[in-house]
């Protein structure tokens, strides 16, 4: 399973510090300037256009993708009961400076 | 201690002294100089031009003169040519050490040998040139315009790199003007014909078939400016406000017009006909719903382009039955291409089935049509071969006023990636660091090939670019600011099997690799374009003569690692790279799997990228054809599809027959020439140069694969 997030985005950086992603065997890739190696795992799931819209997003074992932000958290919130991880409370809502569009691939 | 001399021997510069003495006023010598003239000798000239064009001093130039004044002397020729002289003089610059002044010096010409053979022989560089005298014209202008632009345009380390063919600068025979364009038919809808130096011009037609003369006669114009395509955007929906006077008979006709015109016309430089693109809708893009409609007389209809929906409609059908139909032998047209965008909104607006059926027959039947994918809230404008420019916000602005409409891209420049990985030799760092500074060294050319076109553009409607600098809506034509910096990639698929042991094709860790590659260039490109403040994009380079040329050059200076991967037959010269991230042409895949799987390339190449389907003598029916078009938009990442039929066309009774043959199946006629996809665009095989003969040659065809 991997969690396709970037550097400034905040909803990606929300999950990170809720879930203690390593724990529950949840890879994360940075896009961004510099990792070619991201971008490409990206291009293999077809989802640059998607991340280009939005972020984050997570592949699931079976290679299908979460997009939407809540089904994201729904699907880490069972995982991390199910390996037993503890999860950090955050606050409701979109948090500010997604609409200028960080939370995306540019 | 200095040199030894014999007794008798005279120092050079005696011998200089002694007979500048004998004869320093006149040598009987006539010179042909370049001014169609025979002048009388005049070491002087020779003077002149060294202070002129070089910065060596009067000193140097004086001495030089005389050396050269002796050597013509002691020769005892009665006449001598201009070029000779200043080879001569080139010559002993370069004897002085002073290689500065000789390359500022350098005459640029072409070998008597050459010339004789240029004007018997067929340059097949580009297949859509013909064979005749304004083609020789072409090419003798396009090889000293290549020799200016390494010498003068470009610095030494670029120049070196085009030339050892680490990478290829494109069309440097158009060194003087940019590479393509994609612009809107509402500039000559609303300004007219109205063109610089033009003898005469024209008001806003009032009728479709002016509005056709004016779009011909300017998109002979902008070729003549640009060194590819010339592209039109959603041609159906800005002509509909013309056709409310004209019945089905009457579109039909103009449709016809407008493929004849444009297929037959060999205007353009060389004698080759215009490289044009029509880019068609079934539906009216969004950007346009809204926007103001621009008709006859060049006035406002009073409506919306939303309200031409049904008429731009009748046009678009209208095109594609004149496409099935093909030209009087049967054989396909190869220009104007027609380019469908497939969007959501396409499978939202009345009649799209019909249409893709339509379409689908017409790919199937000739090959012409081009499937564009614009997914979610993609819009783009796509020329050439698989070239698109993807509107951004500004464009989308412009929309409101279409005629601002127009993209240009300055300059290509390919990067040979087969050559990084004999040079990395399994290194991973070292292939990225390498494929970087390839990168880096393609930007300092765009930015070279900026300064000289942006030199070219300051001289106004008084210089050579007047055309390019019009500004009838209130700024230049070329909209230098907006341009795009192409960046291609040849041979993908040989740098994964030097670098990995394997093909694209073998396994899903080949295109992972191969995915890495192409992102590093994505993002390096993204790098350079914020620091050096252009837009540097990706491209899959069409690459006709490129793939052959680098797999060339490679065989030559990489043999041992070369022959193991270049592609092709060697014995018969028929070599050449994979295009770009294409697979290889060869490898048996089902057409599904090669679409998704070259697709998933496509989202990192921002500037354009396709997928061929060679058909060879295979006639789908249209209705497989349309359900795979349907899987290929919802299911895949593909930007572009096209499938291909093969022909062939007797020069005897003048058939057209399905397939490739040896002769004429209906006369039995040995003169015969094959028609298919070259690249991107159709063509005659007698055009094709030798390493696209080879790939030709390994194409996997999709015989049975549709309709079974």
């Amino acid at each position: 399973m991997t969690l396709f997030t970037k550097d400034d985005c905040v909803l990606c950086e929300q999950l990170k510090k809720q879930f203690d992603l390593s724990a529950m065997e949840v890879q994360v890739e940075v896009l961004g300037n510099n990792d070619a190696g991201a971008l490409a795992h990206l291009a293999w799931h077809g989802l640059v256009e998607r991340a280009r819209k939005a972020l984050p997003i997570l592949v699931l074992d079976d290679s299908s993708a979460l997009h939407e932000f809540g089904h994201i958290e729904s699907h880490l919130l069972d995982r991390a009961a199910r390996y037993g991880c503890g999860v950090a409370v955050r606050h409701a809502g979109k948090q500010a400076g997604c609409e200028s569009g960080s939370c995306a691939l540019q | 201690m200095g040199v030894v001399m014999p007794l008798n021997a005279e120092t050079a510069q005696a011998k200089i002294q002694r007979v500048v003495n004998e004869d320093s006023t006149d040598i009987a010598l006539f010179v042909r100089s370049s001014q169609d003239d025979m002048l009388g000798w005049n070491r002087q000239r020779i003077v002149d031009a060294l202070l002129r064009e070089t910065f060596i001093d009067r000193d140097t130039a004086e001495k030089i003169s005389k050396d050269i004044e002796v050597t013509i002397q002691a020769g005892k020729v009665k006449t001598i040519t201009g070029p000779l002289i200043r080879e001569m003089v080139n010559a002993k610059l370069l004897e002085m050490g002073l290689e500065e002044a000789r390359r500022m010096h350098t005459r640029l010409g072409v070998p008597l040998y050459d010339v004789d053979q240029l004007l018997v022989q067929h340059n097949k560089e580009n297949a859509n040139v013909p064979h005749g005298p304004e083609a020789t014209n072409l090419t003798l202008a396009e090889g000293i315009k290549k020799e200016y632009a390494l010498l003068h345009v470009f610095t030494p380390d670029v120049a070196d790199a085009h030339l050892s063919g680490d990478l290829h600068l494109h069309d440097l025979g158009f060194i003087d003007r940019p590479y393509c364009s994609g612009q809107s038919l509402e500039y000559i809808k609303k300004f007219g014909l109205n063109l610089p130096h033009a003898l005469s011009m024209a008001k806003p037609a009032k009728h479709a078939e002016v509005l056709l003369a004016h779009m011909v006669k300017f998109a002979a114009s902008l070729q003549s400016h640009f060194a590819g395509a010339i592209g039109w955007d959603a041609i159906n929906l800005f002509y509909a406000p013309y056709l409310e006077e004209l019945d089905d008979n009457g579109v039909k006709q103009l449709a016809q017009m407008m493929i004849y015109e444009f297929s037959q016309q060999a205007v353009a430089r060389g004698g080759q006909a215009i490289f044009s693109d029509v880019n068609i809708y079934w539906e009216v893009p969004k950007h346009f719903e809204d926007v103001p409609a621009i008709g006859p007389g060049g006035e406002y209809t009073g409506k919306t382009y939303r309200e031409y929906e049904k008429q731009a409609q009748r046009f678009a059908w209208a095109l594609f039955e004149v496409y099935k139909e093909g030209d009087a032998a049967g054989r396909p047209f190869f220009f104007p291409k027609p380019l469908v965008h497939i969007t959501e909104k396409f499978f939202k607006t009345d009649g799209h089935m019909d249409f893709l059926h339509h379409i689908c027959e017409v790919a199937s039947v000739k090959g012409n049509t081009y499937f564009v994918f614009d997914r979610g809230d993609t819009a783009k404008i796509s020329e050439c071969c698989r070239l698109s420019f993807k509107l951004e916000a500004s464009d989308i602005e412009d929309a409101k006023k279409p005629w601002k409409m127009r993209y240009s891209a300055l300059q290509n420049i390919t990067i040979n990636l087969p050559r990084l990985a004999f040079k990395a030799q399994g290194d991973d760092t070292k292939l990225f660091q390498l494929l970087t500074e390839k990168l880096q060294l393609a930007a300092k050319a765009h930015s070279q090939k900026k300064k000289f076109i942006e030199r070219l553009m300051s001289l106004g409607k008084g210089g050579p670019l007047s055309l390019l600098a019009m500004d009838l809506d209130g700024e230049p034509y070329l909209k230098l600011h907006k341009c795009s910096f192409l960046i291609g990639m040849v041979g993908l698929n040989e740098l994964i099997r030097v670098h990995l042991g394997q093909e694209l094709h073998d396994s899903d860790a080949s295109i992972k690799f191969g995915l890495k590659v192409i992102a590093h260039m994505n993002i390096v490109c993204n790098k350079l374009a914020e620091s050096m403040g252009m837009k540097f994009v990706l491209e899959q380079t069409p690459a006709e003569s490129t793939a052959f040329r680098f797999a060339k050059l490679d065989l030559a200076h990489f043999n041992e690692a070369a022959e193991k991967v270049v592609q092709g037959n060697r014995e018969k010269g028929e070599v050449y790279y994979s295009n770009s991230t294409l697979f290889n042409v060869g490898a048996t895949m089902s057409p599904i799997a090669r679409v998704e799987k070259e697709g998933l390339f496509h989202p990192l190449i921002e500037a354009g990228s396709i997928t061929h389907i060679w058909l060879g003598e295979a006639q789908p029916d249209k209705e497989a054809l349309a359900s795979f078009v349907i899987n290929v938009f919802k299911y895949t990442q593909n930007d572009q599809i096209a499938f291909s039929p093969e022909f062939t066309a007797c020069l005897a009774c003048g058939k057209t027959s399905r397939g490739l043959s040896e002769t004429c199946p209906y006369c039995e006629s040995k003169e015969v020439d094959g028609i298919t996809r070259i690249t991107g665009y159709f063509t005659k095989i007698s055009s094709w140069n030798k390493g696209k003969l080879g790939e030709l040659h390994d194409r996997y065809r999709n015989i049975d694969r549709f309709n079974n």
